[in-house]
């Protein structure tokens, strides 16, 4: 298994864990990254609201760079494989825009040809890599920890632009966390918005939002959660003591990224997987182990 | 037709007897093609004559039946009772959120009607119109875009699932925002874009982009991209707000390095703010988290940049 690796700019800035967490799964799965070094950022949905023609250019770029190593595209960030996605999805299904995209990559010598997958490693391991192969490279099962899983936006909405689960009632997480020998939490907020768009402009609503499902994570009983999204992680642990003040609860919940909770389980060393950057404490989680 | 029975769990409310609302247990014999709305009047008629509810159409065009069906807004006449068994076992009902109930399934929709006034939710007739004795008719693109707007059948369906809107009150939600782009886009609006002043203060930046709205529209309105049309026109008419400086600041950090400096989207946005976060700052860097300052720029970063101008140059065009 090989892949165009992009794995977005969070996890090679403040969430680098995300990135070392990542390299040491692939490489104990036997999954090839190659990075895409030269792509650029994906916009976050951000670059689409200053200039939405800019949001597709700089988009189809990076997917050009895949199309020329015939390989699809594996991301570790929900945010961007949904802007990348929809960026897809609407240069596949509209040609006008797609031709006016093309316009502005041919001044820099590059085409969409509309051949590449955008992937997230979620997906990757459920679909190409398959769980039963994943269940035999367990060798650390998690058992006696409750997993709430907080699934965000962009891995489920809109499912026009890819439907890889129900985005009502979505059920990937859950599969892994129970496959890796877990109890899955559920509770209410899952699937809702972490609060990280509106971060740095409506920032007590943001601290709201993420509060009020960390705690309802906490009080399910769960002893950890799990994102697919580094901006998710943001929000729900590197701001979760302002958002605990916001909601009036001690929460005190660690959350983990998804390539480092698979890691605990094939067994890589606690270490090598980053918990000390982590502002919630894991030493709890990793007790129980 | 085969049938079988699905279990029903609906919120009941009246104020005139109940302290607080309680859910009630129904059994109902379904078929495949039976509706949430038919199972309803099934128990309204067969089994609790109290039970309260709106409805009208039946056909997905009047908007009264918005419920929420499994915890998400839906139009109880579109969507069929098998399909909500086979995902989740029984069916939940409850009022649509965002808007308090009054008896059981029947909310006060008179805050979402108010944010839908604030937008001025009618056309502003240009004058320099008026004397035509030609109709105004618009092209079939200018149609396309407008048209799929004004198919809003105001059932409230996005307010009630708009998270931003349960954690903020100022936000007009999003059926108010897209019924103003609705106006935007038509050319016999003599405001037009000028709609965008003002829509500052009523929250156009606090939309999360979590696409409830899109996912729970009965009629594919997607009001998310409607709003992000209109933060694209408030942020090009010079909007001063903290949204449009966190816009800003993003651009000139792809344009500069081809990757997002996180360290100066969160200075240039927040500005003098940053020093609320001083503590979670020091805490951060004593983790080793805290972003680089000075990312290094990203290989052929020059193609990056031409695409920036040519973005510019194709926008005038």
């Amino acid at each position: 298994m090989k892949y165009a690796y992009y794995p977005g700019c969070v996890a090679k800035s403040s969430a680098h864990e995300l990135y070392n967490s990542t390299a040491a799964v692939a490489e104990r799965l036997g999954i090839e990254l190659v990075e895409l070094t030269a792509a650029s950022c994906c916009g976050a949905g951000v670059i689409n609201e200053g200039d939405p023609l800019l949001s597709l250019a700089l988009n189809a770029r990076t997917f050009t760079m895949a199309e020329d190593m015939g390989l699809d595209i594996l991301t570790i960030c929900s945010t961007c494989q949904g802007v990348m996605s929809q960026v897809k999805w609407q240069l596949d299904t509209d040609m006008k825009l797609q031709a006016r995209t093309n316009e502005a990559l041919a001044k820099v010598r590059l085409e969409y040809k509309g051949k590449v997958k955008i992937k997230h490693l979620l997906w990757t391991l459920i679909e190409d890599y398959g769980l039963s192969k994943l269940k035999q490279q367990i060798v650390k099962p998690l058992e006696g920890l409750k997993i709430a899983p907080f699934y965000g936006c962009y891995l489920l909405r809109p499912a026009e632009a890819w439907q890889f689960e129900d985005h009502n009632k979505p059920t990937s997480l859950e599969q892994l966390i129970t496959l890796l020998g877990a109890k899955p939490v559920h509770y209410e907020g899952e699937t809702k918005c972490c609060g990280f768009p509106i971060l740095f402009v409506q920032r007590e609503t943001a601290f709201e939002m993420a509060g009020t499902y960390l705690n309802n994570a906490r009080q399910n009983s769960a002893d950890f959660m799990v994102t697919p999204c580094p901006l998710c992680h943001i929000s729900l642990d590197t701001y979760q003591a302002k958002s605990s003040r916001k909601v009036k609860a001690s929460i005190d919940l660690p959350v983990m990224h998804l390539p480092q909770m698979i890691g605990l389980a094939l067994g890589i060393k606690p270490e090598k997987l980053g918990f000390s950057k982590h502002m919630i404490s894991m030493e709890k989680v990793l007790r129980v182990l | 037709m085969e049938t079988k029975e699905a279990v029903f769990r609906v919120f009941r409310y009246n104020p005139e007897n109940d302290e607080k609302p309680h859910h009630q247990t129904f059994n109902v014999k379904i078929d495949n093609r039976m509706t949430i709305l038919d199972a309803l009047e099934n128990i309204k008629h067969e089994q609790d004559a109290s039970l309260t509810f709106r409805r009208s159409c039946r056909s997905g065009i009047c908007g009264s039946c918005a419920m929420k069906i499994n915890r998400l807004s839906k139009l109880a006449c579109k969507t069929r009772v098998i399909t909500e068994v086979e995902k989740h076992g029984e069916v939940l009902i409850e009022p649509m959120e965002n808007m308090p109930p009054i008896r059981d399934l029947v909310v006060d929709m008179g805050e979402f009607w108010r944010e839908i006034d604030r937008g001025t939710p009618w056309l502003a007739w240009d004058e320099k119109l008026s004397d035509s004795m030609k109709e105004n008719l618009l092209s079939n693109e200018q149609q396309q875009i407008s048209g799929k707007l004004a198919d809003c059948i105001m059932c409230g369906c996005c307010f009630s699932d708009c998270v931003s809107r349960t954690y903020d009150r100022n936000f007009n939600g999003p059926a108010s925002l897209a019924k103003i782009y609705r106006f935007v886009c038509d050319p016999r609006d003599k405001e037009g874009a000028k709609r965008v002043h003002g829509l500052v203060e009523m929250g156009l930046w606090s939309c999360t982009h979590c696409y409830f709205c899109w996912s729970q529209c009965p009629r594919d309105v997607r009001p998310v991209a409607a709003i992000s049309e209109l933060r694209t026109l408030s942020y090009n008419t010079l909007d001063p707000s903290q949204g449009a400086r966190h816009v800003s600041a993003f651009m000139d950090s792809v344009r500069g390095s081809g990757i997002l400096n996180e360290s100066t989207l969160y200075l240039k946005t927040m500005r003098w703010n940053v020093v609320r976060d001083a503590g979670l700052i020091l805490r951060m860097a004593a983790k080793g988290r805290t972003p680089p300052l000075l990312p290094r720029a990203i290989p052929r970063i020059e193609e990056v940049r031409s695409l920036f101008r040519l973005a510019e140059e194709m926008k005038h065009k």
